[in-house]
């Protein structure tokens, strides 16, 4: 119906591409306004306090300073995605080292530190809680001694120093035990780690009347339109968010950051203010980290390796606050059977408050950590009975027709087929190993978010498109793929569409960019927008023809007859005298059936939408006398339902992986007490260039459509969520011994090869 | 308010240094500006910038040796076929530094007056015998490299006193130089801990001649009297290896930070020195030494 050449599946360049690689793209920080302000926080500066008293006298009067703001200059709201239990700036305690105490604009950033750093702060030290098994002591003190006052969403459970904990059953777990023939039980901990954008979060606002535009590094350009409005207490309409290019995002720009704060400040003054962070800024005061966690499995098989039960405790560390971090826990909930047949399940996680850093999403939040841990232990238990790694995972990976932990019936399982297809792209159990190398292997799956979108399209006088939509780009290119999916409905070329987005006035509410969920929503609500304007042209060009719809197609930018090329018009032709329009939404598809009998709490996933599956095989080479871990090799097989676009489904696999080679071998925060010990690029340590593995991706199909455009899954967090695990068990088969934490640096690894009674069970962050 | 000034010849700029109280100078900036911008350090109150003077970039080779002025950034120091081939520890440093940007803009004298324990510059000058010239209006001193570095960020330089030049001498023919350093990653890295080595053997393969000095595992980098003295009239044999990383644990003193603790740090002592012996004997067996530019050894390195 669209013609003979399908866009699918063919090699597209993203629009946004050549800006941004020639320098020309503008992002938040590069934009110009008049008479514009700079705006400065004052932190907290300790973990946990309460505050005496705050004297901005002096600040004010410092010479080119506008306005000095604190909690007494805003409403009094607690906001919170999942719990209400943060107000804008601290009222009356202070629960992390970068808690926001005052803001300040001046007219130059020297000045708005010079005045920043001459607010006076009296404040009394109370005992911090820096663990999370500390923190549900009960002797513990209460960080949020008001938290039953709190709203939540509905479902959250919660206790002291819990912000929400869940529980996942299936079975019955003590019979599945009793049925077992050997069992092991191990922990494993990880550090915080950071999403570490290129570009620092920046914010600028500017009143108009009633009405204020905010120009910010927002994923989720409507959740921030919300929380401005919610904090502000103004109507969202009097919110206008605009999103110029993001310089990454990686999950550390989602949820509601500091747009208020900005926009108070914008108020006070009346003139444009902007914000913009350093990177000891990023590290500190985003409340969007990795989790640090602890996780505790204990799993019952058989000799022949058949998994009869498991039991699962998951600790993450949300830090003050609870902020988005509820996902990271939901969804690590849902990784700990793995994608494995696992009978009888008992598993509970909790979501701790501590005096660190908030938490929230980070690329495949709560995924890599619990891959990592529940494939080590994969790996000790095919040991325990003597199987090859991946012998044991074949006798238990899911299959279609397997119920997964809650219930949910697989109509379609790839776990197999990409563990078969790594196996032979790496040549495993390993042929030409050096010394010191070996491979090791992880699978997992993930899901697919299903949620509402929409999307608006037009024809223009030329014949070109453009698509208006709410979905925002955080680099990933799933907006500018949006183009593949008009174009194959309107028969014309993919480059022939402009994309405007990044903008609450223009396009519909889209959740943003969350969840690897735009290609799966807002490419149905695109293509529905599409297939509208694709009858009104049909309609059109039937008259104009004098011929029936259903002998008309669409092809290469024009309306044409079937089986008679010659007899056709081109669209620019109907679309400069008519008005060409459509919109479109379409039906999130329905979450699978499953049964969440004897399950607690708030289970955001309480099934996976459209599952997908992937197999990682990483090769590692491992200097025994240094500890240090280099990784030549990554085998990445995904099964994302159909690919449609091969070269950026490509970069999102090779970038996923380089950027969890550093989550597995360096990257981590140190704290001091209530304090960060490497905020910043020297301590905190990205893997760079020269240390990038090669990366083989292969992609298998999903043969049933799940309900994604042209049975499309999601794409952009799987690739991270499985290199750690593999890169784990690599180092573990090069040298017979297991690192317990993550990452798995150096130091952690030689001491686990020379001194295995020193503690390599324990995460730094803990010590 | 801070104050900058880019003097165009040494005379003026040591004058500056003299008459300006608070001036400090700025070469490649590398150091001195990273820290500025990360909290580590506020920018000095004067700068004296000497990218306006020539005489300090000049190198000049003599029968005695080589004298690289204090502006002679690291790449020309990696990719000099005489220094690679002759001084070839400090080839190995300055192939190392940070990235391709920080090692062309990065100085020789900037990396040295910095006095951090972890500058890749220090031990291979240290193992080279290398001296620098401090000069001051009115006069011009010379210390050793050993002699300058007085603790983390101190050296024993006064205010006013410029580093000029580093002058190494011509090593004894035969004589093989390398340098190691520990390290987590292989671009933008600093070291968690190093060792450079300079060996000379007679036609029996014993040992004639030894210099062995440390980086980041004291708050100077250092020379190990005691293992180079060891070393003496001995083949270079796995005991002979293990005696030297003896000596050097046994004088090391590291700290613990986010790089390392302290304890791993003393154990990788031994295996950097180890791996640096081993790389400089290799080299002066081969008469000369010649590490591709692109492929510096690291302690990863050896089994990369």
């Amino acid at each position: 119906m669209t013609g003979t050449t399908s866009v699918l599946g063919q090699r597209f360049v993203r629009r946004d591409g050549p800006e941004k690689v020639t320098g020309e793209a503008r992002y938040t920080a590069d934009l110009a306004f008049t008479g514009l302000l700079h705006a400065k926080f004052v932190y907290a500066g300790r973990a946990h306090a309460r505050i005496v008293a705050i004297d901005t006298t002096e600040a004010a009067r410092m010479p080119g300073v506008h306005a000095v703001l604190t909690q007494a200059d805003a409403p009094l709201v607690r906001y919170g995605m999942f719990v209400k239990d943060r107000t804008l700036f601290a009222h009356e305690v202070v629960r992390f080292e970068a808690e926001i105490v005052a803001a300040v604009a001046a007219d130059t950033p020297e000045r708005a530190a010079a005045a920043a750093a001459a607010v006076r702060v009296e404040y009394e030290d109370l005992p911090a809680v820096l663990d999370v098994d500390a923190a549900l002591s009960p002797a513990a003190p209460v960080l949020h001694p008001d938290w039953l006052d709190y709203r939540t969403q509905d479902g959250v459970l919660r206790a002291p120093n819990d912000c929400g904990h869940m529980t996942s059953v299936k079975g019955d777990v003590d019979a599945g035990f009793a049925e077992a023939e050997l069992q092991l039980t191990e922990t494993y901990c990880s550090d915080m780690a950071h999403a570490v954008p290129i570009e620092p979060h920046a914010v600028v606002a500017q009143w108009q009347g009633e009405k204020v535009t905010i120009w910010t590094t927002s994923q989720v350009p409507f959740p921030a339109r919300a929380g401005v409005a919610e904090t502000l207490q103004i109507p969202q309409s009097n919110v206008r968010i605009v999103v110029p290019h993001l310089g990454g995002g990686f999950g550390g720009k989602c949820d509601f950051h500091f747009e208020a704060h900005v926009a108070l400040l914008a108020r006070a003054t009346r003139r444009p203010v902007r914000l913009v962070f350093s990177r000891r800024e990023e590290f500190l005061a985003t409340d969007k980290v990795r989790h640090a966690a602890r996780i505790e499995l204990t799993t019952g098989v058989k000799r022949d390796g058949t998994i009869t039960a498991r039991r699962a405790r998951l600790l993450l560390d949300s830090g003050a606050y609870c902020g988005d971090a509820l996902f990271a826990t939901e969804i690590g909930l849902m990784m700990v059977a793995g994608p494995y047949r696992v009978p009888n399940l008992y598993a509970e996680v909790h979501t701790v408050y501590t005096n660190r850093t908030p938490a929230g999403s980070v690329r495949a939040p709560g995924g890599p950590q619990t891959c990592w841990a529940v494939e080590q232990h994969t790996d000790e238990l095919a040991r325990l009975v003597g199987l090859d790694p991946l012998e044991f995972r074949r006798r238990n990976l899911v299959r279609a027709g397997d119920t997964g932990q809650t219930g949910q019936r697989f109509v379609s399982s790839s776990a197999q087929r990409c563990l078969d297809r790594a196996a032979e792209l790496a040549g495993w159990p390993g042929t030409d190993l050096a010394e010191g190398e070996a491979l090791g292997v992880a699978v997992g799956w993930w899901f697919s978010l299903s949620v509402p979108s929409g999307a608006y399209l037009k024809l223009n006088p030329d014949g070109t498109g453009t698509i208006i939509t709410g979905a925002q780009e955080n680099g990933s290119g799933s907006v500018m793929g949006l183009a593949l999916l008009a174009a194959e409905e309107l028969g014309m070329r993919p480059e022939a569409f402009s994309i405007l987005y990044q903008d609450t006035d223009a396009g519909p509410f889209d959740i943003g960019s969350a969840g690897s969920q735009t290609t799966f929503n807002n490419g149905r609500a695109v293509m529905e927008a599409a297939r509208e304007v694709r009858e009104k042209l049909l309609a059109l060009a039937a008259e104009r023809l004098e011929i029936h719809q259903r002998d008309l197609e669409l092809v290469d930018g024009s309306v044409r007859v079937k089986g008679a090329p010659t007899r056709s018009i081109p669209l620019a032709e109907i679309a400069a005298g008519a008005q060409l329009i459509g919109s479109g939404s379409g039906t999130p598809p329905p979450l699978p059936e499953h049964d969440l009998t004897g399950c607690g709490g708030r289970l955001g996933y309480s099934a996976f939408a459209a599952p997908s599956f992937f197999c990682h095989i990483a090769r590692v080479r491992v200097d025994r006398e240094t500890g240090v871990v280099s990784v030549p090799e990554v085998v990445a097989v995904h099964e994302f339902g159909r690919v449609l676009n091969p070269l950026g489904a490509q970069g999102q696999v090779e970038g996923g992986v380089i950027q969890s080679v550093g989550m597995a071998l360096l990257e981590g925060s140190q704290y001091d007490g209530g304090h960060q010990l490497n905020p910043g690029l020297l301590g905190y340590k990205l893997v760079t260039a020269p240390d990038a593995p090669t990366v083989t991706v292969d992609f298998l199909d999903d043969a049933v459509d799940q309900g994604g455009p042209h049975g499309a899954k999601a794409v952009g967090e799987p690739p991270v969520v499985g290199t750690p695990a593999a890169i784990g068990n690599a180092i573990a088969a090069a040298t017979g011994t297991r690192v317990r934490a993550l990452p798995m640096n150096a130091e952690r690894v030689w001491t686990a090869l020379h001194r295995p009674s020193a503690g390599a069970v324990t995460a730094g962050g803990e010590a | 308010m801070s104050r900058y000034f880019a003097p165009g010849n040494a005379a003026e700029a040591a004058e500056l240094l003299r008459t300006t109280p608070g001036a400090r100078v700025v070469a490649g900036g590398t150091d001195l500006v990273v820290a500025a911008r990360g909290g580590k350090h506020p920018l000095p109150e004067v700068l004296v910038a000497l990218h306006r003077v020539p005489e300090l970039a000049r190198v000049r080779e003599t029968e005695a040796g080589i004298i690289l002025g204090a502006l002679t950034t690291h790449t020309w120091v990696e990719r000099s076929g005489l220094v690679r081939s002759r001084w070839s520890a400090l080839a190995d440093a300055a192939a190392m530094i940070g990235s391709p940007a920080t090692r062309s803009t990065g100085t020789i004298g900037g990396n040295l007056m910095n006095a951090s324990p972890a500058m890749d510059l220090g031990s291979p000058l240290l193992v080279l015998d290398a001296t620098v010239e401090l000069r001051r209006t009115g006069g011009t001193r010379a210390l050793t490299v050993a002699e300058l570095l007085a603790g983390p960020g101190r050296t024993t330089a006064a205010p006013d006193e410029l580093l000029s030049s580093v002058r190494i001498p011509a090593p004894v023919p035969g004589t093989g130089s390398a340098y190691i350093r520990l390290e987590h990653r292989r671009a933008m890295e600093i070291a968690i801990v190093g060792a450079a080595a300079a060996l000379r053997f007679d036609s029996r393969g014993e040992i004639v001649a030894a210099r062995l000095a440390l980086t980041a595992a004291a708050p100077v980098c250092l020379r190990v009297p005691a293992a180079e003295a060891g070393l003496l009239g001995r083949r270079l044999d796995a005991e002979a290896l293990a005696a030297a990383g003896r000596a050097a644990v046994a004088a090391v003193r590291p700290i613990s930070d986010v790089r390392a603790s302290a304890d791993y740090r003393r154990a990788m002592t031994a295996v950097v020195v180890a791996r640096a012996l081993t790389l400089a004997a290799r080299r002066a067996a081969a008469g000369s030494s010649v590490p591709g530019p692109d492929h510096p050894p690291t302690a990863t390195g050896s089994v990369q």
